[in-house]
């Protein structure tokens, strides 16, 4: 029989109308589950949104900016005529520049009043490219500034607050030049916190002018090859042709990695995060709509007895689920715009909008609707389960008889009347809490994992993944044609200083390495004494003499060497044969480093860096500016700092998901707690009123309860505790895995994690319990037992 | 024992007790009968302290229990009184041994041996010793009731509150029940009930009758009477057919 529109209407507007009294009956439950449900979308749509703004800024900056695919850095002379006779023998290039940075020193730059020598950043003056490897500005427009400006790059503008209009004066001896900012440049190769280079971008003649008075020339070559060539390809030939190169080399991969992890690591935590979420409304959802139907078995019972079809009672209780997941869905899409934009904020400075914004809509908004048809999903399939029993069973309420089982009272007596009891009937009802344990555990873990990882990362000792032991000061001399004179004279500094503990230098260089495919590739090797401050390794040790060479991590995977092997390098047109004597962490410079026992000629140091514990007692900050005040010439940072900078976005993000995760995790608990609490007091009304009439004041019973959820709870605690250490560890060092460190020792600050969060986290559920039990004092005797 | 004074209570806007006052003194049994919805089981929970009146008091042994603190309404649950549901009320996660000396362990007044000892001795005297282990859901709703006696006892109360304590149990259940509660008033027990059910009114020394909330009247049994007789003539005087 066809049911005529009008007909429909009237049934739906009925369902919806005992789904509007429903929810009445229930505002408690249905205000939480609608909230949970809010809370995933939220994260999910959020989390895609940030990510669909990322693809599109990034996409966008890199088709307007046009990165290079190679890019080698190089100080001191070189013949632009053997450059350009390089480009036009290999016709895989389809595009080169040389372009000419005057590389200006940290103490020489001034902004309101301060110098740059905090920043870890090496700082070069440009002016436009021509080609490709554009700068651009705010509005992603290739830009060109005029005389007496200067743009500066995004990082600074978010580091340090430099704006437009403000003033940067480069100054050095009775040399000072003031530039006016007229525009924040967006770098695509250098953009990346994680990039230890920054450009500026100004005029010409401001650019001849200042080269006489101050900095050190140096040339990046940029290479766009032809599609489908690889930059192994080009390194390989670049190589053998004795190409300038005593800089850093970076292909666009290398540029691309270290662009998304700096902006897309927040991404990606917000969408696991989501998915947890996702998982435990889903779960609550189950549990809700299970005790439910159970409660209402009998009302259940009655429909289908006097012929109600199982399709009508189904769709009763599917729509009251569909209208709660429509009202989060929308609910959780719109408060996923300022949420999304709000994690992405940094990505779209850094980057722009880009071409693709399409993305941001579309992404939250194909996950809200995936998410969604998995919840109804899931409702559907746990209605249609639970209602298939036969209507004596139904109005038996065979499943409340399913066995709880019983516990026995102490033969001692109850001692701890109340704790006896809540043990026994927890030990009965565990079932019923198993999602409030798993939301406990999840909570935990979700406060614990940022706090470790933020910890870990923190520490001192985290130096050891940066290819070093644990010192307190870094001396970077970089190559210029005063590299030697300035290196005495800080070793002769430090020698007559009592305040420095101890001291190592070591020479950075390259060396030719011939890699698993037989391609010759650059290798950058640290050549010092390593037993001054002692690295950790993986396997094996450091290098003993002239024979042996250690490989970071990240060079011994791709080389495919362990301890033991063999390694061929080339140096100064001589094959040098080397045993790799160990194995270890270090997430700089691409992760790929290697320390040998190699006498570097001048010509080739690239930098000398120097490392230095300062005496107990001595301020380390203190020393760091006395240093930087008599080594003009060096570049000198305090440990805390290089590694924070050098980790960029990774420790400023950590802290953001840190503090969101404990506010997340808590409001969670919170949520949990009153949600299990409703529906077991419901559930239990009967018993609690059995307990009154024998004896049990309110108190009794809501200590009852207290006990029950919060053993719950130190339980899942401890268990959270145990997998954000253990499975923690794992994704830190998954995350870290593709900078170069694969075994990363979680540092745990016991206080906090093993004392104070459990702390609070028992706290407030106490506090909830103590709120939400309060619905006891309203059970009256004769009305539970009535029902 | 019991002093009730000029109690009234109210469900929403309609009156269910409407002024009702009488005294209950130690020994006594007392039944409470009327037609369906005339307030009888509200009068009993109301002085048994198991739910408020809006106006009145009740007095036990000079206490006004309407008065008392949650607390101290507990104790009074816990040592002083023993309530009896229509429909046994144990709890699920106990056996019936369990549910009967839960109350003698929470009072704390005597070590656990003696109350675990008292509640085989109040079972062997329910007959209902076999039960001892069972679940409830493995028991008769005879067995359970008489266990629900024993809870109530187990504590040695003062005044025993039954609410239509034969009304769910077929005829033989209903003897036995019976039997329980006259031997328990002869032990010196003092027993408040409401019932329909002539035979249990007819166990009790005093009935009182009740409609729309008042008490319309009362009988006290002398010893020697036929009361169940006396009572039916009664009530047929009352022009109601029990």
């Amino acid at each position: 029989m066809e049911i005529s529109y009008k007909e429909e209407y009237v049934s739906m507007k009925l369902l919806l109308n005992l789904v509007y009294k429903d929810f009445k009956r229930n505002k408690v439950i249905t205000i939480t589950l609608t909230f949970f449900l809010m809370i995933s979308t939220l994260f999910m749509a959020g989390g895609l949104r940030v990510t669909g703004t990322i693809i599109s800024s990034m996409k966008g900056l890199n088709e307007l900016a046009i990165p290079p695919q190679y890019l080698q850095m190089h100080k001191g002379d070189y013949d632009e005529n053997v450059f350009k006779g390089f480009v036009e023998n290999h016709e895989y290039i389809n595009d080169s520049i040389i372009v000419k940075m005057l590389d200006i020193r940290n103490a020489n730059i001034i902004y309101q009043g301060e110098t740059l020598e905090n920043s870890l950043m090496d700082n070069g003056f440009v002016i436009q490219n021509e080609g490709f490897d554009f700068l651009l500005n705010m509005n992603n427009d290739i830009v060109v500034v005029k005389e007496g400006e200067i743009g500066v790059p995004v990082y600074y503008a978010e580091d340090i607050g430099i704006q437009v209009g403000d003033t940067i004066t480069l100054h050095e001896g009775n040399y000072t030049k003031n530039l006016r900012v007229s525009t924040i440049i967006r770098d695509s190769s250098m953009n990346a916190a994680l990039t230890s280079s920054k450009r500026f971008l100004i005029n010409q003649t401001d650019l001849d002018e200042i080269s006489g008075h101050m900095g050190e020339w140096e040339y990046l070559f940029e290479f766009i090859l032809e599609e489908g060539t690889s930059t192994a390809i080009l390194e390989k030939d670049y190589i053998d042709a004795n190409m300038p190169s005593n800089g850093v080399a970076i292909t666009g991969s290398q540029l691309s990695i270290m662009n998304n992890l700096s902006h897309g690591l927040i991404a990606l935590i917000i969408i696991a995060i989501s998915i947890l979420l996702i998982m435990i409304a889903v779960l609550c959802l189950s549990y809700i709509i299970k005790a439910t139907l159970a409660d209402e078995n009998h009302t259940i019972g009655e429909m289908k007895a006097i012929g109600f079809p199982n399709k009508a009672i189904e769709k009763l209780y599917q729509m009251k689920y569909i209208v709660l997941v429509l009202i989060a869905s929308v609910v959780g899409y719109m408060a996923a715009i300022p949420f999304g934009d709000f994690f992405s904020s940094s990505a779209v400075m850094y980057c722009g909008n880009g071409t693709d914004e399409w993305m941001k809509w579309i992404f939250p908004l194909i996950g809200v609707i995936l998410l969604s048809i998995i919840v109804i999903f899931r409702c559907k399939k746990t209605i249609y389960k639970n209602l298939r029993s036969s209507v004596v069973e139904l109005l038996k309420g065979n499943d409340r008889i399913k066995k709880e089982g019983h516990y026995s009272l102490p033969i001692a007596g109850l001692r701890h009347g109340n704790l006896s009891i809540a043990l026994g009937e927890l030990k009965c009802k565990w079932k019923e809490y198993v999602v409030i344990f798993f939301v406990f555990i999840f909570s935990s873990f979700l406060i614990l994992l940022p706090m470790n990882m933020k910890n870990t990362v923190e520490n001192p000792s985290f130096m050891t993944y940066m290819g070093v032991g644990e010192s307190d000061i870094r001396i970077d001399i970089q190559y210029t044609d005063k590299l030697i004179e300035q290196k005495d004279a800080a070793i002769s500094y430090l020698e007559g200083d009592p305040e420095i503990a101890k001291y190592a230098i070591y020479q950075n260089s390259y060396v030719e390495l011939q890699n698993s495919d037989g391609e010759w590739e650059y290798l950058r090797v640290e050549n010092g004494d390593g037993s001054i401050f002692p690295l950790e390794y993986i396997e094996g040790g450091a290098p003993k003499d002239t024979e042996e060479i250690a490989l970071s991590y990240l060079n011994a995977s791709e080389l495919g060497k362990d301890v033991g092997d063999h390694i061929t390098v080339s140096y100064g047109g001589e094959e040098l044969l080397f045993t790799v004597s160990g194995i270890y962490q270090d997430i700089t410079y691409g992760g790929k480093t290697a320390k040998a026992n190699i006498d570097f000629e001048d010509k080739d140091v690239e930098v000398y860096i120097i490392y230095l514990d300062v005496m107990d007692g001595v301020d380390i900050e203190e020393k760091t500016l006395e240093l930087r005040s008599i080594l003009t010439d060096s570049k000198i940072t305090p440990i805390s700092k290089f590694v924070s900078q050098t980790l960029g976005g990774i420790t400023d993000n950590l802290s953001v998901i840190s503090g969101a995760a404990i506010v997340i995790s808590l409001v969670l608990v919170m949520l949990i707690t009153v949600m299990i609490l409703r529906l077991i007091t419901a559930r239990e009304h009967s018993a609690i009123a059995i307990k009154k009439s024998i004896g049990f004041s309110n108190k009794d019973i809501r200590i009852q309860f207290a006990i029950r959820i919060l053993l719950i709870q130190f339980v899942a605690i401890v268990v959270g505790t145990l997998l954000a250490n253990t499975i923690g560890e794992v994704i830190l060092g998954m995350i870290l895995s593709f900078m170069g460190a694969s075994e990363i020792q979680m540092l745990v600050e016991p206080i906090k994690s093993y004392l104070l969060s459990p702390a609070a986290q028992l706290f407030l559920v106490f506090i909830t319990v103590i709120v939400g039990s309060k619905v006891v004092k309203g059970y009256h005797i004769r009305g539970q037992i009535m029902e | 024992m019991i002093r009730v004074e000029e109690i009234s209570k109210s469900f929403k806007d309609t009156k269910v007790l409407h002024e009702v006052s009488f005294d209950i003194n130690r020994g006594d049994f007392v039944a409470i009968m009327g037609p369906s919805g005339s307030g009888k089981s509200t009068l009993l929970y109301s002085i048994s302290g198991m739910d408020n009146i809006n106006s009145g008091r009740v007095l036990f042994e000079g206490t006004n229990i309407c008065e008392m603190k949650e607390e101290e309404l507990s104790d009074f649950r816990l040592s002083k009184m023993g309530f009896v549901f229509q429909n046994p009320q144990m709890l699920k996660n106990l056996s019936v041994f369990d549910n009967i000396i839960l109350p003698g362990l929470v009072a704390k007044k005597e070590s656990a041996e003696e109350i675990r000892k008292r509640g085989s001795e109040l079972m062997k005297r329910m007959e209902i010793e076999e039960i001892k282990s069972r679940d409830n859901s493995q028991v008769s709703g005879g067995q359970l009731q008489r266990a629900s006696i024993c809870r109530a006892m187990i504590n040695n109360p003062e005044i025993l509150f039954l609410d239509e304590p034969t009304g769910a149990l077929n005829s033989e259940a209903t003897d036995q029940v019976l039997k329980i509660v006259g031997r328990l008033n002869e032990d010196g027990m003092t027993i408040m009930t409401v019932t329909h059910d002539k035979r249990v009114a007819a166990k009790a020394r005093k009935v009182l009758y009740i409609i729309d909330g008042q008490i319309a009247a009362c009988k006290e049994f002398s010893v020697d009477t036929d009361r169940e007789v006396e009572l039916d003539e009664w009530l047929k005087g009352l022009q109601i057919i029990a």
